[in-house]
């Protein structure tokens, strides 16, 4: 009940051996969700392992490929200038995740893993079609984002996998983003959430990259709004036929924070909104 | 010698620094020797009968020292009408009831135990809707009353009721009605430091709680009358309140835990302490009332209010507490707000299975208020006049008695709505456009204590020391609130001495005088009352040690100053003029007669003059006593009559909103509040009482809501149970305090403690209106409420 | 039980803590540092706020074994030598920043850690700052005025 050993390897290899000895225990890194649910008992681990000390899962490398480590915590994303040049809509998730103190320790890794069907991260690395590096005990391997949630609370790793790192290309250089998020207040869940990444030719928009939060069992892409919007310009009948798909394509659930309803609402006001401003600038 | 005053100025709260370095020690941080924690094993049940409770596991777990449950202990009955208990038996009532509980060594060990606790229940049909819980056949909650009387049904034998003129008549000569229904949610009080105490028994018998509370002497009482059932008849109680983590109303009962605390104490012969959690505190602790309220108001062609009928229903979950007393502070502005010469107000309170209610800010008030000035804005809507015009030809005047027989003395409403009419810019933006509005509420409440219960006495002793240090003992509670500050600039003032010789002494039934509580925003008002005449009985004492003993000082004075340069010659002064006690005068700490000449040599330090009388053949010692019980009434509640207060607090608040009709979502982009304090007695705590408050009827206004499902609470943390961050109180906000100097009150204070949340809600929904059209009734007033609220409008219109 | 080997407000310390104490267990009970408040045990409220190697962290959540080494400041180390407010508390204390004061220990800190990366905030960052940290008695108006106060009185240092 609330006791746990913390072990602290310094190397993926221990890692991966401590985990071998006990396959019950947990990954951690921010732990900051992991803590939360042992303390409400959802979860009950005899052992936490922290890969806070393992160094090649820290750094953001700034190539063709972006590669950020897994134990990069959301402040490092928000501070980063370049990264924020480079992939605004991400800075801007990072940027309304959580409190200044959940930032400095929370980390991207820690917020996918977690596999919320809010995580504030996951729309935009979506939007990008980002992959996700995957390191276990027999090898590694690369997926894409949008392969690793399989279900609320549900990743696809292994037991002996973790997640090593996020690969994001470089945007195209007409790519324009845009991000929403709304709670109950500032400082909250997402109640819903929408990334919107779009690259125009002219009049045309050439990629359409939508993708949702909080209103279906995990983040996930829009993919008939965005077909129906490729190859188009946007014009504000599309704009509104879009964002009708995109309302129709989640599947939001009633709980404490907001109805189903009030959700789908946001998606196709938000889905709305982005391409407004996308159109606008 | 420069006269300077302390009160009206910026006094930084004695209590700061303590705050500020961590140094406080609230009740999370007390521990006494051999102290134990204890925990509590809360039912699962909203309505069951406990067929067993099996603690065989939990009493076998090391570490723990007790385990009591209703069975193996004595019963404590609890609350004011007695119909609570400590630990529950035969049957559970609500999701919280406490069933048993456990002392340990730690506190972890106490959660353990408490998991190795099983209860068997048979589930019993529960109720959770009060208008179900009168419907004929509804499960009974409680059988009995506390005195074995069988209960017919669920209604609470507790009237609140008042009738004045003939509201028939009035309905009659209305030409324009305005009705409506509107609700209110559960709230929780959301202090950042939760509920707890420390119970620990002495060697004789007698007992000490540290704890958490506003009523220290009632709470006293409560003990000692547990103390009485427990077979210590004649035993004590002492209460000590550490810092408080907040109050809001939450400490103005006895609670469970704290019972049980006693009852562990008494078992294992050692302290105990039981700390809340932020779960336990959310959904364990009684919050604010809910009610829903039926208003219809009617006014003639000129706009004249002719009737007022106002129907309250109140669930009042399983057990009673102060929700239930709301309607008598209801009764305030149902009776008094503006003048209506016909008015009917009744309330009803109904059992259920839903968790009970205590206290919060503001006591019926905003609840009442809510359904109140929105209504106001309907009927100035149907009478097709201004709703700032509407207020203003009803508004109250000072020197009024109204229908309740409250005696209005000073009333700074015109004022206050003038106030936030211009600071809004009424009359530029009222009905300007479609997207922004600006609504205003006003209030009305008690400002000079609130006499609710047989007596509203608060006493207060001073003594000086050998220093000139006064020591106060006063019986109420600072909760942040910024009483000692007020406090000690009103001991400085009244008394003549600086404000760094003030030291309010923490409070303790052991040694301060009685106080009812600190409750009604009566502390200032109270303790400051007490004060002034404390300390005029102080200097009149001082100064009959002056009458004595001032001329010999002065001439020791006048000796040093010769010997040490002989040729520098005092200026002359006759001493007949310091020979009777209202010859003198004492300022920053110097005793002096009126007419000396201005030269320190004819100035005697306080201290001194103290040491003079106290190290001398038949020495004494200098110390005062009060006790201020205000000229007022203890209300009939069933006729709804009575001056529960000695002057009466008034306001108006103005806001300016946006709406995003998309998302439903209600920005606010200022606040303005006008209050009537009679008296500002420090300008950076009041502006702080008023900033917290509009935070507060913000958060009431928008988005906070205990969120029930058949009786148990789902949402009991801040993740899902939001209040206001710095980021929520982003804009402007504008305070003005109009003081009409009330003569009742410590320098023409009054109190203000609960006002600023009282109008909020209301302004907030008049703005929503005035913006885009939708009269919203429920708080509170969520994004989707909103929209819906757009659709029923406009079926069809996006 | 392990030793942890880390820096309070300035000091090395060797404490106590079992795997899985937090970091809020190891500075109220190790070492009796009672002025960080718990007052939600889930990173919501903010009052356990202290600063770890620079960043302001909620204690309640931050795991006591993870604090080998670090350097960690509380309320407690904000004041300075000879018992003075420093410049951040008298503020508070001035413009009334502090009413009940339990949220003011985690409230200081997130100040602090504030000015300490921008010694000259505007209200709108102060208030984003502060977002992690609740009060339910001021209304914020006066803690964002204190912080600008002790921001203007560090500049005049």
């Amino acid at each position: 009940m609330n006791r746990f050993a913390y072990r602290r390897p310094a190397t993926l290899d221990q890692a991966f051996e401590l985990k071998a000895a006990d396959p019950s225990a947990y990954f951690v890194a921010g732990a900051t969700d992991t803590l939360v649910k042992i303390k409400n008992g959802d979860i009950e681990p005899r052992a936490l392992i922290s890969l806070r000390s393992i160094p090649e899962l820290k750094g953001i490398e700034t190539g063709e490929t972006v590669r950020i480590g897994s134990l990069t915590t959301i402040s490092e994303i928000v501070e980063d200038a370049e990264l924020a040049k480079i992939f605004p809509v991400l800075a801007e998730a990072a940027r309304q995740l959580g409190s200044r103190q959940i930032r400095n320790v929370a980390t991207i890794g820690g917020n996918l893993c977690n596999c919320s069907p809010c995580a504030d991260t996951a729309p935009p690395l979506l939007v990008h079609e980002a992959r996700v590096k995957l390191a276990g005990r027999s090898g590694s391997r690369e997926i894409p984002l949008s392969e690793f949630f399989e279900g609320p609370g549900q990743s696809c790793l292994a037991t002996d996998e973790i997640l090593e790192a996020v690969l994001i290309d470089r945007p195209a250089a007409g790519a324009r983003g845009a991000f929403f998020k709304k709670g109950r207040v500032r400082m909250d869940l997402a109640i819903a959430s929408l990334a919107a990444l779009i690259t125009l030719d002219g009049e045309l928009c050439t990629r359409v990259r939508l993708a949702a939060g909080s209103v279906a069992p995990v983040c996930l892409r829009l993919t008939k709004a965005e077909r129906h919007l490729e190859g188009n310009p946007l014009s504000p009948e599309l704009v509104s036929e879009a964002a009708e798909l995109a309302a129709g394509e989640v599947t939001p659930i009633d709980d404490v924070r907001a109805s189903a309803i009030y959700r789908r609402r946001l998606v196709e006001v938000f889905t709305r909104r982005a391409l407004a401003a996308i159109a606008g600038r | 010698m420069p006269e300077k005053p302390h009160v009206g100025m910026p006094l930084p709260r004695p209590d700061g620094p303590d705050k500020a370095t961590g140094r406080a020690a609230y009740i999370h941080d007390l521990a006494r020797p051999g102290m134990l924690y204890g925990k509590i094993k809360f039912s699962d049940q909203a309505h069951a009968r406990i067929k067993r409770i099996d603690t065989s596991r939990a009493e076998r777990l090391p570490g723990v020292m007790a385990v009591i449950t209703a069975y193996n202990t004595p019963e404590i009955r609890i609350g004011f009408i007695r119909d609570n208990f400590a630990l529950k038996k035969d049957k559970v009532r609500q999701h919280r009831d406490e069933i048993a509980a456990v002392a340990a060594v730690d506190a972890r060990t106490a959660a353990e135990a408490i998991e190795l606790i099983s209860v068997e229940y048979e589930p019993l049909e529960a109720v959770f809707d009060p208008v179900q819980a009168l419907a004929e056949g509804a499960p009974l909650i409680h059988e009995h009353d506390a005195r074995g009387k069988p209960l017919p049904d669920n209604r609470l034998r507790l009237g609140f009721h008042h009738e004045s003129g003939d509201v028939s008549a009035g309905r009659r000569a209305a030409r324009h009605v305005a009705e409506g229904e509107f609700s209110t949610p559960l709230v929780q009080q959301s202090c950042m430091g939760t509920a707890g105490c420390i119970a620990e028994f002495d060697g004789t018998g007698n007992l000490t709680m540290w704890t958490k509370t506003q009523i220290p002497f009632l709470a006293q009482r409560d003990f000692n009358q547990a103390l009485s059932a427990m077979g210590l008849r004649g035993k004590n109680t002492r209460v000590i309140v550490p810092a408080l983590g907040g109050g809001f109303g939450s400490g103005l009962d006895t609670h469970a835990y704290e019972y049980i605390a006693i009852l562990l104490a008494r078992r294992t012969g050692r302290p105990v302490k039981i700390v809340y959690t932020r779960d336990e505190e959310f959904a364990r602790l009684s919050p604010r009332q809910s009610t829903r309220t039926r208003i219809s108001q009617g006014c003639d062609a000129e706009g004249r209010l002719t009737f007022r009928h106002i129907e309250v229903l109140q669930d009042n979950g399983a057990y009673t507490s102060w929700g239930a007393t709301y309607p008598s502070v209801m009764m305030l502005p149902a009776t008094s707000l503006y003048r209506v010469p016909n008015i009917y107000f009744d309330a009803r309170l109904v059992y259920t299975n839903n968790t009970y209610c205590q206290a919060m800010r503001g006591y019926g008030n905003p609840e009442l208020n809510w359904a109140l000035e929105s209504n106001m804005d309907e009927l100035a809507e149907a009478a097709g006049m201004d709703a700032l015009e509407l207020r203003k030809l009803n508004c109250n005047q000072p020197e009024e008695t109204t229908p309740m027989g409250l005696k209005v003395t000073t009333c700074g409403l015109s004022e206050c709505l003038e106030s936030v009419s211009e600071k809004l810019a009424w009359g530029e933006k009222r009905g300007s456009s479609k997207k922004r509005g600006v609504g205003m509420a006003a209030l009305f409440h008690v400002g000079g204590g609130g006499r609710i219960y047989r007596s509203d006495g608060s006493g207060l002793f001073l003594k000086l020391d050998d220093f000139a240090n006064v020591n106060v003992y006063y019986g109420g509670v600072e909760m942040g609130q910024g009483l000692h500050a007020v406090l000690c600039q009103m001991v400085a003032e009244s008394l003549g001495v600086r404000p760094d010789q003030v030291f309010v002494n923490p409070t303790d039934t052991g040694t301060c005088p009685w106080d009812v509580g600190t409750h009604a925003s009566r502390g200032a008002f109270m303790a400051g009352n007490a004060a002034v005449a404390a300390c005029l009985q102080m200097r009149d004492k001082i100064f009959e040690l002056a009458r004595e003993l001032y001329t010999s000082e002065v001439q020791k004075n006048i000796r040093r100053a010769r010997k040490k340069d002989p040729g520098d010659e005092p200026p002359a002064f006759n001493f007949d003029l310091a020979a009777k006690r209202g010859d003198f005068d004492l300022r920053d700490g110097m005793v002096f007669p009126s007419n000396a000449p201005p030269d320190e040599i004819f100035a005697i330090d306080l201290g001194r003059l103290l040491r003079a009388a106290h190290f001398r053949q038949e020495g004494q010692m200098l110390a005062a006593e009060v006790f201020y019980d205000p000229p007022t009434e203890l209300p009939d509640w069933e006729k709804g009559f009575g001056n529960m207060s000695a002057s009466y607090a008034w306001g108006a608040q103005g806001a300016e909103v946006e709406v995003d009709t998309d998302t439903g979502e209600v920005k606010i982009l200022r606040l303005v509040a006008a209050h009537d304090v009679g008296k500002v007695l420090n300008p950076v705590t009041i502006r702080g009482q008023i900033y917290g408050a509009l935070a507060q009827g913000v958060g009431y206004a928008l988005y906070e809501e205990i969120k029930c499902d058949e009786g148990r609470i789902l949402n009991p943390n801040f993740r899902d149970y939001k209040i206001p961050t710095a980021a929520e109180m982003d804009f402007d906000i504008d305070l003005q305090f109009i003081e009409t100097n009330d003569q009742a009150g410590p320098f023409g204070a009054k109190g203000v403690g609960e006002s600023g949340m009282v109008p909020t809600a209301p302004a907030i929904a008049n703005a929503i209106y005035d913006a885009i059209g939708v009269r919203l009734r429920d708080l509170p007033m969520t994004p989707e409420r909103v929209l819906a609220a757009l659709r029923k409008r406009s079926p069809g219109v996006e | 039980m392990k030793e942890l080997s880390f820096e309070v407000n300035g000091k090395p310390v060797k404490v106590m803590a079992e795997d899985h104490h937090r970091l809020i267990d190891v500075l109220r009970n190790g070492l009796g540092l009672t002025g960080t408040k718990e007052g939600c045990g889930e990173g919501e409220c903010g009052a356990c706020t202290v600063i770890v190697d620079g960043r302001a962290v909620n204690s309640c959540l931050y795991p006591a074994m993870e604090i080998e080494g670090k350097r960690v400041t509380t309320v407690e180390g904000l004041t300075e030598p000879d018992n003075r407010l420093s410049a951040l508390q008298r503020a508070f204390v001035e413009e009334g920043g502090i009413q009940c004061g339990f949220c003011t220990p985690g409230m200081l800190m997130s100040a602090r850690a504030l000015l300490d990366e921008n010694p000259d905030p505007d209200p709108q960052e102060i208030r984003e700052k502060l977002m992690g940290n609740l009060c339910r008695c001021t209304g914020y108006t006066q803690i964002v005025e204190s912080i600008q106060k002790a921001a203007e009185y560090e500049r005049k240092k």
